[in-house]
């Protein structure tokens, strides 16, 4: 009697996964189109980046990193089959020694008459901000004691820097003068440190750190304003 | 006497639903084949393929709502759209209460509206009414 029982559960188990029916996840690459008319703006003058000066925690760095931040953007444009983009040594040729500063973010009548200069459709200009922040951190976790023959708890004291950049990249239309884009991109990356390496750390250089963060936040706004693909998942049903 | 063609009779009627049987137990296997085969092969991004063998199914079962549902995913991810949408929308009136199918079916449509929803080629994307209520 136990038997016939047993059976009937074991079909019944059997049945109902016969009736299920699975399905396989799968990624599909759906394209996603520019944020901006690419149509119309396709050629682009990139201007060195700013430093915000009124921003007190921002750390010490020598001038030429807006070049390089902007350097990053007009190689990550070119290699956009849509995008053209005037060269570093063009665009300093045109400057002709002038400083870009904060002030220029707003006149966008002075960046029309550089965009006509360039001969482009629109003029790309931004500011940026990098600060650190230093706070103590406690690690804890396990040691072996050898007196005690056991793991116990334990903790460790360090330093944990935090590295931010925001940078603030702005399209400006040459025809109209109108600020097409604006958009702040902030990046992190945090480092830990004893007493010794903290100290280095605070006189030592810290163009490598804003190189990397400034790559990172360029090469999200370039993916938003090119046209890319993106994996989306979908259903199959077995 | 009787007795006997009586039986003839059960047994020849019993023969013939059982050869029909076999012969739509032997399409769905065919199909089931032919779709594990397609989903493997668009595991594999093979979609071209997964196409082919997901079209197959729907010759032999023009009802068959998975294969309309996994025929959407193919198309959409070979770009074709209009017909991604058709596929998807056949395979929520085949089965309306399918969750993947609306997934699948609400998401292209997603994706539509942000790519090209302005594109003058693009399909109209009026909500079918087997689509209109609840969740997802």
């Amino acid at each position: 009697m136990q038997i016939a029982k047993r059976i009937g559960i074991l079909l019944g188990i059997l049945t109902l996964c016969g009736c299920s029916s699975a399905v396989t996840r799968v990624s599909i690459p759906v394209k996603v189109q520019s944020e901006i008319d690419i149509t119309r703006y396709s050629n682009f003058a990139v201007l060195p980046f700013v430093s915000e000066k009124q921003v007190e925690r921002n750390e010490k760095l020598p001038p030429e990193v807006g070049e390089e931040i902007a350097s990053i953007l007009r190689r990550g444009l070119a290699r956009q089959k849509h995008f053209e983009v005037v060269s570093s040594q063009e665009t300093a040729r045109m400057l002709t020694g002038e400083t870009v500063g904060e002030d220029w973010l707003t006149d966008t009548k002075h960046l029309r008459q550089l965009g006509e200069y360039f001969e482009v459709k629109a003029v790309i200009i931004g500011s940026f901000r990098f600060y650190s922040d230093s706070r103590p951190r406690r690690y804890y976790g396990e040691r072996y004691s050898v007196r005690r023959q056991r793991y116990i708890s334990d903790y460790q004291d360090y330093m944990q820097k935090t590295y931010l950049l925001s940078l603030r990249v702005m399209i400006v239309d040459v025809e109209t003068g109108q600020v097409v884009w604006d958009e702040s991109y902030r990046r992190s990356t945090a480092e830990a440190h004893t007493i010794g390496s903290f100290i280095f750390s605070q006189v030592g250089p810290q163009a490598n750190t804003i190189r990397e963060l400034g790559r990172r936040a360029v090469s999200e706004f370039t993916r938003q304003i090119s046209p890319h693909y993106e994996s989306e998942d979908r259903y199959l049903v077995n | 006497m009787l007795r006997y063609s009586q039986l003839a009779l059960v047994a020849i009627l019993l023969c013939w639903v059982l050869s029909g049987c076999a012969i739509i137990s032997r399409d769905v296997t065919r199909t089931e084949a032919y779709n594990r085969f397609a989903i493997k092969a668009a595991q594999a991004q093979l979609w071209n393929e997964a196409v082919f063998r997901w079209k197959q199914v729907i010759s032999i079962d023009p009802e068959d709502s998975k294969a309309h549902n996994n025929l959407g995913v193919a198309y959409e991810a070979l770009g074709n759209m209009g017909e991604a949408i058709a596929a998807y929308e056949r395979a929520a009136e085949l089965e309306p209460n399918n969750k993947y199918y609306r997934l699948n079916y609400r998401r292209c449509r997603i994706h539509l509206r942000r790519s090209g929803g302005d594109d003058e080629n693009a399909p109209q994307l009026e909500e079918p009414p087997h689509l209109l209520d609840e969740d997802t």
